[in-house]
């Protein structure tokens, strides 16, 4: 029996690997039953939601709640679906989601590479601004867009994401940043390079992964937000939170939940594909030193 | 004279890209909590008004149940959502870590419940956790009839809910930062542990935890965060209920200043809010200061 | 730039005011928010707006989803903004609360013009002329404490009669209860609903206290043998709702309701509306008064309502002088109620048509013999009675007492009258 010992230490680790992957395999199984049961019920009629559970395998594919739950579906006079939403809220997401991602960068790198007077407090303020709940914001925010006339527009709306995520973005990105070696900044600087000219040819080029890790935050907070959306819009230009809210929330309907299921799933289609395209990276920007 | 100035002229474009946004993103930080704070001694109701009322405010919110459910609310749901997020993220990052077959799939599997909106999350929990629709009707109609999972609607019971809704949509994220770390522990110590002989957990337990600190200290601010604001997802699963029994801060604030149209106590009970989450970041601060000087020592 | 053009504009109108023929070349308009966006409500917001097209408007409507909350926040922002909807929907004591912060229209030529005051219940008037000048147009009333019982539940106890007093409902429930209906009383779990339910037991049992005590906050009446009575009848409401029902609205209970798996139903008359927009028949469900004590009837009144704000544009100033027209017109109130299940404001509206339920015929006549009882008072739950303030504080204790069986209608009657003292 030469192989034996070798056997009899290999087989523990291999059984352990079979009840890790088991177990985190079940875990798993356990965190897909929410998006599992709306995919479920988007495919379900609201009678048979209605007369037995939540939790079901669909008797019937009902396939049309997708179509109704996109372009059928009104909110009061207007009949079109989410569809003119999702635009809105692409409206809003895209250029606020750049906008703060790419002033976080500069602001992250100006603190953790160029050091100045008073950096410290002045970036201790604005993450402080991370805890700040929105609700005290509202009225502040109606002040500020009224003041600069961009009330009941979507640039007002851009302007206000990108002001409070430039909190997040630039937490990140600085934290990123204290990574990059100090001699690669001194050497630099020694060949005469400037501010701007560092930022692009040596912090931009090493600065994918956390850029990959703001623009995922930033996308799916103002994607998902409610409160400014619904407040600081008007009819036609709300975002796709104000309308699955319509179908959610109406006390003055028998709930109809295939059409409300099909809609989360259609809603939550552009920040899960950036999760699933993202997600990657979003370790690695992670592990490149984001948690300093 | 003209030197300088010129070299100000070049310093400007760096100088504006620099301070505008730092200064506008710190100046609406400061700006708008001492606005609550004037607003907070104010006789306003449904708009600012000016006047002073002193502490009426402060002491009417302070009397009332909700803000006393709430508070305690906000001190369990904070400290169990923040400790258990942070237990399952991380033994989630080890799991993945172990180099399992499919990591890739399982990490967004793990990641997704962070891309949903909390008003889905909540919504969507209240569907599953309701005993009348949810798992527990699943499971009363395959047989088990006598079968409770009925914490919704327990007044006792109903922050947990909350809870576990939380702790599904943010432990992905503790994850990723964890998986983060792991990642980037020093291979130098791992042999060398590996050369002591020790085993797994014991490699786990000396070598690899310690270092994850810094990381378990960004994780919490993380979760401090997502726990003080938490909003949306009390008000789609349990709207505050049954009863009062889910009231968080935050929906205190927004009820007394956009509900109860009392702008004067509900900027009372924000900056209650705010105080209350500064007796948690200030003795960080103080401690993180300290470390610096040690270091620098 | 915008002066010049308010300025511009404060002419035009001055131009209209002195030609009337020229309003013709004017189109009015309407901006108005509302949070009616689905379902019946949803539904009949729309008709009235194709309505007001067809008398050559234009309909700007901008429905916010969500709560009442969203839709008065977005209200603020527009008016901080001074840019306020032409109208926007408000009701009860948020209208005086509301109007001193905004200038509003005066109404009273357009309500004098049309005769309307001499058809509307006086205590519904007064709450829409704040400072004694109509700011508001009442667009639909609702009874919150209509009784629907389902059909098949009474063929089930095979009981034809409707309860009239608290005594009769009680041993009615107990009876479906026998039967074998787990819930004899079909509920949601939101506030509103816990709240609709207490104001229902108080006013059936007293509507004097009522109004003493929740419509004028009187101390001694709030502490009277009455509210705790309430809140004994409270207390076995409660116990005959599904206590799974967390925080969704009534309507998730319908189809069991209309099953007769849940007896009966104390609402508001537009849970007909959204009973017949799901696809129900008239005759599956019977509909009555709330159970009254005293013998006469009581009508727990609730009425929605539009407020119109100070614009200087000329076509919206025409735009708000078609509406309120239309919201006084009898064909339209006729137009609107028989969608959403309201009865209409008009106390001269003939409901004999086909178009009506026998319901809606009991609730108006009702609401007619209970004015002059004086037994119509103003639903608290649905913030008619209090500004939001005063109420959210009441329904707090209230539906903390519905959710937890341990509070004593004793305790109850205390915390309830320190609620009201607090929110003061």
């Amino acid at each position: 029996m030469p192989a034996g010992p070798i056997c009899n230490g290999a087989a523990p680790v291999r059984s352990r690997r079979v009840i890790l992957g088991t177990l985190v395999w079940l875990l798993a199984a356990a965190y897909l039953v929410p998006m599992v049961v709306v995919l479920l019920n988007s495919l379900r009629t609201a009678q048979e939601i209605a007369q037995g559970s939540m939790i079901g395998w669909p008797k019937f594919w009902e396939f049309g709640n997708y179509a109704v739950a996109w372009s059928g579906f009104c909110i009061a006079q207007t009949c079109q679906g989410i569809a003119p939403y999702i635009a809105n809220s692409a409206a809003i997401t895209l250029p606020a989601t750049l906008i703060s991602t790419l002033l976080g960068a500069v602001a992250g790198y100006a603190v953790s590479l160029w050091r100045f007077r008073g950096d410290r407090w002045i970036f201790g303020l604005v993450t402080l601004g991370v805890f700040l709940p929105e609700q005290m914001r509202l009225i502040p925010w109606t002040i500020v867009l009224r003041d600069l006339g961009l009330s009941n527009t979507l640039a007002g709306l851009v302007m206000i994401h990108s002001v409070q995520g430039l909190s997040f973005t630039a937490l990140f990105c600085r934290n990123y940043y204290l990574s990059i070696p100090q001699e690669l900044m001194k050497a630099a600087r020694i060949d005469g390079a400037g501010f701007f000219r560092i930022f692009w040819r040596i912090v931009l080029p090493l600065s994918p992964p956390i850029l990959v890790v703001t623009v995922i935050w930033q996308f799916t907070g103002i994607w998902n937000e409610f409160l400014y959306g619904v407040t600081f819009t008007t009819g036609t230009q709300q975002p796709i939170t104000a309308a699955l809210i319509a179908l959610a929330t109406s006390v003055a309907d028998v709930p109809q939940y295939g059409v409300q299921n099909a809609a989360v799933v259609l809603a939550a289609l552009p920040t899960m594909l950036v999760y699933l395209f993202g997600g990657r990276y979003f370790v690695r920007g992670l592990t490149a030193g984001a948690v300093k | 004279m003209s030197g300088s100035l010129r070299r100000f002229a070049r310093k400007l474009p760096e100088l504006l890209v620099i301070w505008v946004p730092m200064l506008l993103s710190a100046g609406h930080v400061v700006v708008f909590t001492l606005w609550t704070t004037w607003v907070s001694f104010t006789p306003s109701t449904l708009m600012p008004t000016d006047g002073w009322v002193g502490l009426r405010n402060y002491s009417a919110v302070l009397a009332t149940r909700n803000w006393k459910v709430a508070f305690d609310n906000l001190l369990l749901f904070g400290f169990s959502f923040m400790l258990l997020t942070t237990l399952v993220g991380l033994a989630l990052a080890i799991l993945l870590d172990q180099r399992l077959r499919g990591e890739n799939v399982l990490r967004a599997i793990f990641l997704y419940p962070l891309a949903v909106s909390f008003v889905v999350t909540g919504t969507v929990w209240s569907w599953l956790l309701n005993p009348g629709m949810g798992v527990q009707k699943l499971v009363n109609s395959l047989g088990w009839t006598a079968f409770r999972f009925d914490w919704l609607v327990n007044r006792d019971m109903a922050i947990w809910t909350v809870v576990i809704a939380a702790i599904w949509q943010a432990s992905g994220f503790a994850m990723a930062l964890f998986l983060a770390g792991l990642r980037s522990v020093d291979a130098d110590l791992l042999k060398a542990a590996q050369i002591d002989g020790a085993g797994p957990v014991r490699t786990y337990a000396r070598v690899i935890l310690p270092s994850l600190w810094p990381i378990t200290v960004s994780v919490l601010v993380i979760l401090l965060q997502f726990a003080i604001k938490t909003f949306d997802l009390v008000r789609a699963l349990t709207e505050g209920g049954p009863g009062i029994a889910t009231q968080l801060p935050a929906l205190v604030v927004y009820d007394f200043m956009f509900q109860r149209g009392n702008l004067g106590r509900g900027s009372a009970a924000a900056v209650l809010m705010l105080l209350t989450l500064l007796a948690v970041l200030l003795p960080y601060a103080g401690w993180t200061y300290l470390q610096r000087r040690r270091a620098r020592a | 730039m915008p002066k010049l053009s308010r300025r511009a504009l404060l002419a035009a109108s001055a131009g209209l005011l002195a030609a009337p023929a020229s309003a013709q070349t004017v189109k009015p308009r309407l901006t108005a928010i509302s949070q009616w966006s689905a379902g019946s409500d949803g539904a009949a917001i729309t008709a009235l707006g194709k309505k007001f097209e067809e008398r050559g408007g234009v309909w700007q409507h901008s429905p916010v989803p969500g709560f009442t909350t969203e839709m008065m926040n977005k209200l603020r922002a527009q008016i901080l903004g001074g840019d306020p909807p032409a109208c926007s929907q408000l009701k009860g004591p948020e209208i005086a609360a509301w109007s001193k912060i905004a200038p509003t229209v005066n109404l009273d030529a357009v309500v004098a013009a049309a005769g309307y005051e001499k058809v509307v219940a006086p205590d519904l008037a007064r709450i829409h002329k704040p400072g004694g000048k109509w700011a508001a147009m009442p667009l639909q009333i609702y009874r919150t404490n209509t009784l629907f019982v389902s059909k098949r539940a009474m063929d089930r106890v095979k009981a034809d009669k409707l309860p009239t007093n608290w005594a009769e409902f009680n041993a009615l429930a107990e009876k479906m209860k026998a039967a074998g209906i787990a819930y004899p009383l079909a509920n949601g779990g939101s506030r509103p609903d816990d709240g609709q339910k207490f104001e229902a037991a108080l006013a059936g049992i007293s509507p004097t206290v009522y109004r003493a005590a929740i419509m004028n906050l009187d101390e001694k009446a709030l502490k009277g043998p009455e509210m705790h009575a309430a809140f004994v009848q409270l207390r076995k409401l409660a116990d005959w709702m599904d206590p799974n029902t967390a925080s969704q609205a009534y309507a998730v209970h319908l189809p069991q309701f209309v099953a007769g798996d849940m007896g009966m139903m104390i609402q508001g008359g537009w849970a007909q509306g959204v009973l017949l927009n799901a696809g129900f028949k008239l005759d599956d469900f019977i509909i009555g008064p709330g159970p009254s004590d005293n013998g006469k009837p009581v009508f727990l009144l609730n009425a929605d309502a539009f407020i119109f704000w100070q614009r200087k544009e000329a076509d919206l100033q025409a735009g708000q002088k078609l509406m309120a027209e239309m919201v006084m017109d009898p064909a339209i109130q006729t137009m609107y109620s028989q969608i959403t299940g309201s009865i209409p404001v008009r106390t001269d509206v003939d409901l004999s048509g086909p178009g009506w339920s026998d319901g809606q015929r009991e609730a108006a006549a009702t609401l007619k013999a209970a004015v002059a009882a004086n037994q119509s008072v103003l639903s608290l739950a649905h913030n008619m009675a209090q500004e939001n303030g005063m109420t959210a504080a009441m329904i707090d204790v209230i539906t903390e007492y519905v959710k937890n069986r341990a509070i004593t209608p004793d305790q109850a009657v205390t915390r309830l009258a320190e609620a009201v003292e607090g929110a003061r």
